[in-house]
Formats: C-alpha cells, structure tokens, sequence
C-alpha cells in the first residue's frame, strides 16, 4: 500500500469524532469564543492578583474626595466614601471568581457523583437521585437561597460568637466567612442538578458504546475502562456546562448580594455596588457603570465561550 | 486446509442457548448452538441479520449486554469451559488469548486515545510489557497489518484514519498478544467493496504468518469464499447447516444455505443490491415456530417440518458435511 491509496481513501469525507485537539482548533477559528477566552483570562488574572494591582486600599475612605468623577487618579472616580473604585471593582472580580468557581466546583462535584452513581447503577439508585433532582429544580432558586440564608444564618452566626467568645480567635468574627459558607454553599445546593443530569446521561450514552465493549474484549480493568475510556468521553459536555455554570453563577451572586442576601459591604461585589450606584445613578452614573460593565463583560464572555465549546465539543451539533 | 484433524478442537461450543429478558418473559435467542473451530482452522459463520451470530461470540468472552444471559451449554477452549470460567480468569483469555475485531471501525476505537496507546493496552496488560517494549511492538504490529507509516500513525488519533486503517489497527489490536483464536464480528461490512477485499487478504496474509484460528462473522457468502475452510450457516439461533466451503459452496444442502447462496449477484458490480431470493423475514426471537425455524419460508416445508425440528445431522454417507433438515437427503441428491 502506497501513501497515495491512504490518501485517496481518506477522501470519504469521514465525520470527525470529538477530540480535544479538534475541539481546540475548532475553537481557535471561532473569534468570539476565542475573544471571549482572553477576557475571562484577564479577568482571572485581575482576581488572582488583585491585591497587587489595586493602586488603592478597597477600604480606604478619602472623604475629601468623595463621588468624583473619572480622573487620573481615579480612572473610575470615587464613590460615596471616597473609595476608589477601581480598586473596588478588582477587589469585586476577586469575590466574583472566588464565588462561581467555589459555587461551581461544589456543584459539579456533586453532580459528578450524583449523576455517575445514577447512571452506572441505575434501578432504585438511579429514580431516587433523579426524584432529588427534579425536586430541588422546581423549587424557584431565589427563594431556595433565601430560605436557607434565612433559617439558617442566624444560628450559625450565634455559633461564631459562641466560638469567638470561648477561643478569642478573631477567625470566628469575620463575617464573611459565614457569607461565603453559607450564602455560596447554599447556591452550590441549588445549581448542582443540571450537572448530575447531564453526567447521567453521558455515562448511560457512553457505558454503551461500541468502544467501552471494545475494551472489555481486550481484558482491560474496570477502573482502567472508566477512567480511560468512559470518562475523557464523557467530559466534553460537561465542560461546556461549567463554563456557561460559570458565568450563571457570576449573575447569581451579583443578584444575591445586590438583594443584599450576598456578600455584605464592606467587602465589595459588583452586585452589592450595582446597588449602591443604582441609588445615585442620576447624579453619578459611573458608580453603576464601572460594576455593571465589568459583569455584562464576565457573563458575555463566559456565555460566548460556552457557545464556542459547544460548537468545538459537538461538531455534529453544528448546522 | 486439509490434513489430519487434531483430536481435540481448539474451541468447542456444545448446546450453547441465550435468553434475553423481555417484558413477556425470556425469549430464546440462541437455541442450542454447537460447533467447533480446529486449531489453524478458519471458520465462516453467516446468516441473517438477528440470527444470533453477534451474541454467540460476546458470550464466549462474556460480554453479553444486559438482560441477555447464558442459559446452557458448554464453551471448551483450550481445555477450559469459557461459559464456567471466574472473571478473572476469563478477562486474561480475553484480548490475551482470543482476540476480537468489531464490525464498525468507526466506532469501536476510543476517540480521545492515540492508536499507539490503543494498541499498547492489551500488551500492557497482558503481557506486563514496559511502554517501551509496548510501543515498538505496537509500531510492528501496524507495520504487520500493512499501515504505511506505522510508527508515526502511532501518534495519531482514530479519526485521523480512514475505515480501512482504522479496522487494520482493530485487527493489530486483536492480534497484539498472539492469540490462539481471532473473532471478526462482519470486520468488513462497515467498508467500502474495494477495502474490503484488502481487508481479507491481509488477514489471510497475518493467518500464514502466525497460524492462528479464526472465526470470521459474515453475511457476505462471496467475500469469504477464498478465506474459510468451513462454514456454519446460523438461522434463528440454531445451526442448519455445517461443511466445508467447498462442499457446501457446490453441494448446498439446506434451502436456506440454498437461498443464501442463490441471493449473491452474480455480476459483482458495484451498487447492485443484494437480491434476496428468500422471501419473508426470520421470526423474531420469542416468536419462533415449534418446529423447523424456516418453514414458514421454505419452498419445499411439509408436514412434519412443523412439528418437529430437525436435528444436525451428519449428510448420508456421514463426512464433516452436517445439516439440519428432513429433505436434506433428497436435496443433495438433486442438486448432484
Ligand atoms: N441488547 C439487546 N437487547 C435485546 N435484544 C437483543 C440485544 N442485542 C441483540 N438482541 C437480539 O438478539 C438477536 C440476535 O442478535 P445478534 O446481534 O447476535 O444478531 P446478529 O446475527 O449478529 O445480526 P447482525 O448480522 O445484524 O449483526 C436479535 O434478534 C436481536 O434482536
Ligand atoms: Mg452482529
């Protein structure tokens, strides 16, 4: 066999079977995906190295220089304490970043296990997961977050107290510890389901394919056959969900603490400033702006970036 | 491949049923399957889509899907009944011991892993090679099964090859381990005519150089003609017919063989569609006559084809030429 006949019968047109270098170069021709992966690594970068970046502390108040407008020292003005906010809007992708990758990485560690059970052993297993699941989606999120904040805060703050007043350890007063536990562990509760579905259904998809049998029939272990063979395959969906998971759970909390369920002032949010701007929005606009944009520009991108993983992921999925 | 038989075969298959678990109870899928395959031998198994012939091979391996399980019979290979054998033990006869091609190239290699890992596993593990050893062997083993290039596709991915090369690397992963015995379950029916043929004459290439058994799966009585020695016609989950290709090429002794064999154009041209002179379809497992299987197709059923089945029997004058079918007699006579 010469080269040549290879060639000529790879003419067939064959279709291109998901890969990750495939799915790479596919993404890499689709601009807004690809724009949309810079921005959300430049927003990363900002929160990983925020403390370093800010030219301001995000607490310190210039009273003097209170709500100015944009200027050189200010590139985004000051608000109504003086504060930078720049500096704020940094230290509000930091608390962005921080929230939907915790929120998401629980969530999606919950569907991992949740969904894979399900789908590997099925029966009773299985209806009970999917019972939870379809459960917990009914239940509007808002008012799922509100009801845990609601009942459960208290307490747990009472419990700080009790701890702080016992050990003295000022750990035990930092309040924004009980936000991220509790708000964000409760917004994990809320958005695992999708995930532990979507696993589901690749593993039932996946466990059948020709492939998964092919490596029974050579002898190969279990553990080998689902880390090798089940899972890279059945990962490629997921991955786009996390990354649209994301950029929902960015709005997510940008909404909790805007309703002031989120994170609380003084550590700031975009959605907690968005608040503070849209009171004085008439008179200084670029205190809604800057957090406003920095989180159309977060979700935007991690929405685009999705579409184009989907795309790059899902080649038969496209027109 | 005449010659002395050894006395004992390498596999051999006794009264094997499968029963599928329907919501109207098991339904009988293979009815009491037997045959064997002689060491060197290679063995054609043909019939209809849905006759058995799929499940009949992934049970030896235990590989059946869910709800479909053994329910009796015997599977000896090498001394050892496949059929009784502990995991363990079984999962090292498979892909060390027997190999397995799968019919559709497409989808029977894993899409996220490169070939050369893809032929690696099984030498891996079955063979405790060092990934070094592994991949050498991995790259001769694609140069044995004609791949040009063979080392440097080792780093490719499955869909950077074509259907043919991509059943060529099946194949070097079935024969990776130096198996006695080599399943091909239809390796070609997923290909284009030409690679086909390419297809059979590399493994009847590979056959002269290792001498393992095979079994190769058809539905295609032609292409296999020039490869097997022997035949065994499936029809609804029972054996109606067993013999040497030449013999039963000349001297078909089953209407359905007959059939079979009369549905091959005669002008192999390409596109012509395969003319089924049997008409009907084979009864659906569950819903299978009492009797003989095929009667209710059969150009020349009588009476007592629908009471009872007949039994595989060697043809008169005995001889490795065995059929299931009260008119066999007459037909061989008729047709010689
Ligand atoms: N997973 C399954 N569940 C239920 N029934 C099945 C399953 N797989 C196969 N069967 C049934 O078992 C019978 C035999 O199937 P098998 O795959 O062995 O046929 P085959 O002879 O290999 O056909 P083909 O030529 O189409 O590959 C068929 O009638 C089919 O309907
Ligand atoms: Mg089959």
């Amino acid at each position: 066999m010469s080269d040549m006949a290879l060639k000529q019968e790879d003419v067939r047109g064959e279709p291109p079977v998901n890969l990750w270098r495939d799915a790479w170069y596919r993404l890499k021709q689709n601009r807004m995906a690809l724009t949309s992966l810079v921005i959300i690594l430049a927003l990363a970068f900002i929160a990983v190295f925020g403390p370093w970046l800010t030219p301001y502390d995000f607490l310190s108040q210039d009273l003097i220089a209170r709500n100015q407008p944009p200027t050189w020292a200010h590139p985004f003005g000051t608000d109504e304490l003086g504060r930078d906010v720049l500096s704020r809007v940094i230290y509000g992708t930091r608390t962005a970043f921080i929230v939907a990758i915790s929120v998401t990485a629980v969530a999606t560690l919950i569907g991992i296990v949740l969904g894979a059970l399900a789908g590997y052993f099925g029966g009773l297993f299985d209806r009970f997961v999917m019972w939870f699941t379809d459960m917990t989606m009914s239940v509007p999120q808002l008012l799922l977050v509100v009801v845990i904040n609601a009942s459960l805060k208290p307490p747990l703050a009472r419990w700080m107290e009790a701890q702080y007043l016992e050990t003295l350890n000022p750990i035990y007063r930092n309040s924004i510890i009980i936000d991220f536990v509790l708000v964000f562990g409760s917004m994990a509760l809320i958005t695992w389901p999708p995930y532990a579905r979507l696993v589901r259904a690749q593993v039932l998809s996946v466990r059948n394919r020709p492939y998964v049998t092919a490596a029974r029939a050579l002898g190969l272990s279990t553990p080998v056959i689902i880390a090798r063979y089940i899972v890279p395959n059945a990962l490629g969906p997921l991955i786009v969900a996390v990354s649209a998971g994301l950029g929902t759970a960015m709005v997510l909390e940008s909404a909790f603490s805007f309703l002031g369920i989120g994170v609380n002032p003084p550590m700031p949010s975009w959605g907690n400033m968005i608040a503070d701007g849209l009171r004085v929005w008439r008179n200084y606009p670029h205190l809604l702006l800057a957090p406003a944009m920095m989180l159309a520009l977060a979700t935007v991108a991690f929405s685009f970036l999705g579409d184009g993983l989907n795309d790059a992921l899902n080649p038969k999925g496209q027109k | 491949m005449a010659g002395e038989k050894p006395q004992e075969p390498l596999l051999n298959v006794r009264d094997l049923s499968i029963e599928v678990a329907t919501r109207n109870g098991p339904a009988r899928i293979v009815d009491g399957i037997s045959l064997t395959v002689d060491k060197g031998e290679t063995l054609g198994v043909v019939g209809e889509s849905g006759c058995g012939k799929s499940l009949t091979m992934l049970s030896l391996l235990g590989l059946l899907p869910n709800k479909i399980s053994v329910i009796g019979g015997s599977a000896i290979f090498k001394g050892r009944d496949l059929l009784a054998m502990p995991h363990r033990e079984l999962r090292k006869v498979r892909g060390g011991e027997i190999g397995f091609v799968f019919q559709d190239p497409m989808t029977s290699l894993n899409p996220v892993v490169r070939i050369g890992q893809q032929v690696m596993e099984p030498l891996l593990y079955h063979r405790n090679m060092s990934r070094a050893e592994a991949r050498k062997r991995a790259g001769e083993l694609l140069k044995l099964v004609g791949i040009p290039g063979a080392e440097e596709r080792l780093d490719n991915y499955p869909h950077e090859l074509s259907g043919g090369m991509r059943q060529r690397v099946m194949i070097a992963i079935g024969l990776a381990c130096d198996p006695a015995l080599l399943i091909a379950d239809e390796p070609t029916t997923a290909l284009d005519v030409t690679i086909q043929a390419q297809i059979v004459d590399i493994v009847k290439e590979l056959r002269a150089k290792l001498g393992m058994s095979i079994v190769w799966i058809t539905h295609d009585l032609a292409l296999i003609a020039g490869l097997v020695d022997r035949v065994v016609v499936l029809y609804a989950g029972t054996v109606v017919e067993d013999a040497p290709v030449d013999v039963l090429y000349e001297n078909p002794a089953h209407p359905y063989t007959r059939g079979l064999l009369a549905s091959i154009p005669r002008l192999k041209d390409e596109g012509a569609e395969k003319l089924s002179s049997i008409g009907g379809t084979p009864p659906e497992p569950g819903r299978r006559p009492a009797g003989c299987a095929f009667a209710p197709r059969c150009p020349i059923a009588r009476a007592e084809c629908e009471r009872a089945a007949p039994a595989l029997e060697p043809l008169k004058g005995g001889g490795p030429h065995r059929v299931a079918c009260f008119a066999a007699g007459e037909i061989a006579e008729a047709v010689a």
